[in-house]
């Protein structure tokens, strides 16, 4: 795989193709457990994992795929890596897996994974695969971290509480008060705030994309003087 | 070989079902011990933090035992003793009566029937309001330590609010009255079945009559 391609896989999850912000697939999850950048981010690196196996796993089979069995193969699939990652989870994070409870689960039911899976990952290379599986999991882990954060900072006045659970005992003193009070806005907390932070990200996500495109414009009008043109 | 090439999705099906069951049954046999002592520390946990310090040498968890209360759902009553005598009793009891479902109580009640502590271990009310029950938000459940079923009278176990002797939390009268409701049945159910809460654990029992 060219690393022109990588690059492209990798701008497509982290921006142009972003499951969260442009796709707004498995919005669910994203939804319900963005209350805090810790709740956030370790739902992200879950879903990231199970991307990234059942990418594998789809990829390494591509040859062997016929359309009768395809999407029942891609679930059984999803589901068996998201189960054994529930597991582990419960086993060696068990304090977190509590506080995130039926989502860990409900990561079978995330479109993006089984999108990824029959769009990309059943007709790539496996080194691709790989790479589009981390990049659309990075991606999502993002926004789930930066809604998150922002829904905490709103909502609870904090940053990273609870970052124990994910990071162990010696993160309990990571928590960062960011109010000078200490009720927060309690708008952002509640389900009403993840619908109006996702808005606001895509929002501020589409004028960057916009502002980009305009200077694009302007500049693919004249020469660049880094890159002389070819005759 | 038309008849072969039918059939060979329904084998690579079968097989991918093979290798999940497989794998998910090595590692269900891999994280099996280790998720039941951590629910367990996670018990222990909880119902040690609320005895506030009282003396006890017998395996808390092993005295784990059902015990019905009316009017609330899934309780387990654990006993502590200090040399085979009773010290206090830890309630774990489900109320259905919150604002938005169930809420987990942990109540721990001593010898003579007043209760030690109480600590919320689940619940789904509404953030910033109902959730400010939990210990790490308010000290709204620090008002039940030292408090019993004549202190105040049974008639006055309700919140302020509904006339009662207990402060209630701001806008979450229905929560307030919910957990208040729990710690009442749970002293209830103890002042009348005192002897059947501390006698039918094991050592009690095993040892005979001397």
């Amino acid at each position: 795989m060219a690393a022109s391609d990588a690059k492209r896989i990798w701008r497509n999850g982290l921006w142009d193709n972003n499951p969260g912000l442009v796709q707004l697939l498995g919005l669910c999850p994203l939804l319900a457990v963005s209350n805090t950048a810790v709740n956030g981010l370790a739902l992200g690196l879950a879903t990231l994992l199970v991307l990234v196996v059942s990418g594998l796993l789809v990829s390494a089979l591509r040859h062997a795929w016929r359309p009768e069995i395809r999407i029942p193969a891609f679930v059984l699939i999803i589901a068996s890596t998201v189960t054994a990652i529930d597991l582990s989870m419960q086993a060696w994070l068990h304090d977190l897996s509590r506080t995130l409870g039926i989502f860990v689960p409900l990561i079978v039911t995330n479109c993006t994974i089984l999108a990824r899976a029959e769009a990309f990952a059943s007709k790539q290379p496996v080194s691709a695969s790989l790479v589009d599986a981390l990049a659309q999991g990075a991606g999502f882990a993002a926004v789930l971290l930066v809604l998150g954060a922002g829904r905490e900072i709103v909502g609870q006045g904090t940053l990273l509480a609870g970052a124990d659970m994910l990071f162990g005992p010696a993160a309990a003193d990571w928590t960062i008060p960011m109010l000078p009070f200490d009720q927060g806005l309690l708008l952002a907390v509640l389900p009403p705030g993840a619908f109006i932070g996702l808005g606001l990200l895509v929002a501020l996500r589409q004028k960057l994309v916009n502002r980009s495109r305009e200077s694009g414009l302007e500049s693919g009008a004249s020469p660049s003087p880094a890159e002389p043109s070819t005759p | 070989m038309p008849d072969a090439s039918r059939w060979r999705p329904l084998a690579l099906l079968g097989l991918i079902g093979l290798g999940a069951a497989v794998t998910l049954g090595g590692i269900d046999e891999l994280t099996r011990s280790t998720i039941d002592d951590q629910r367990r520390a996670y018990a222990l946990r909880a119902v040690s933090a609320i005895l506030a310090g009282r003396n006890h040498d017998n395996d808390l968890l092993d005295s784990a035992r059902p015990i019905d209360i009316d009017g609330l759902e899934a309780t387990t009553v654990y006993t502590a003793r200090l040399d085979g005598q009773p010290v206090a009793a830890v309630f774990d009891v489900t109320t259905p009566r919150g604002y938005s479902g169930d809420i987990r109580l942990l109540v721990a009640v001593d010898d003579g029937g007043d209760v030690l502590g109480v600590r919320v271990l689940e619940h789904r009310e509404t953030p910033g309001l109902g959730d400010r029950i939990e210990s790490g938000r308010s000290d709204w459940l620090e008002q039940f330590e030292g408090k019993s079923l004549g202190n105040p009278s049974r008639d006055r176990w309700a919140p302020d609010r509904r006339d009662g002797a207990f402060d209630t939390v701001t806008s979450a009268t229905i929560t307030s009255s919910a957990v208040i409701d729990a710690v009442k049945r749970v002293l209830a159910t103890f002042e009348s079945h005192r002897n059947r809460v501390f006698a039918e654990s094991g050592p009690a029992n095993a040892n005979g009559p001397d």
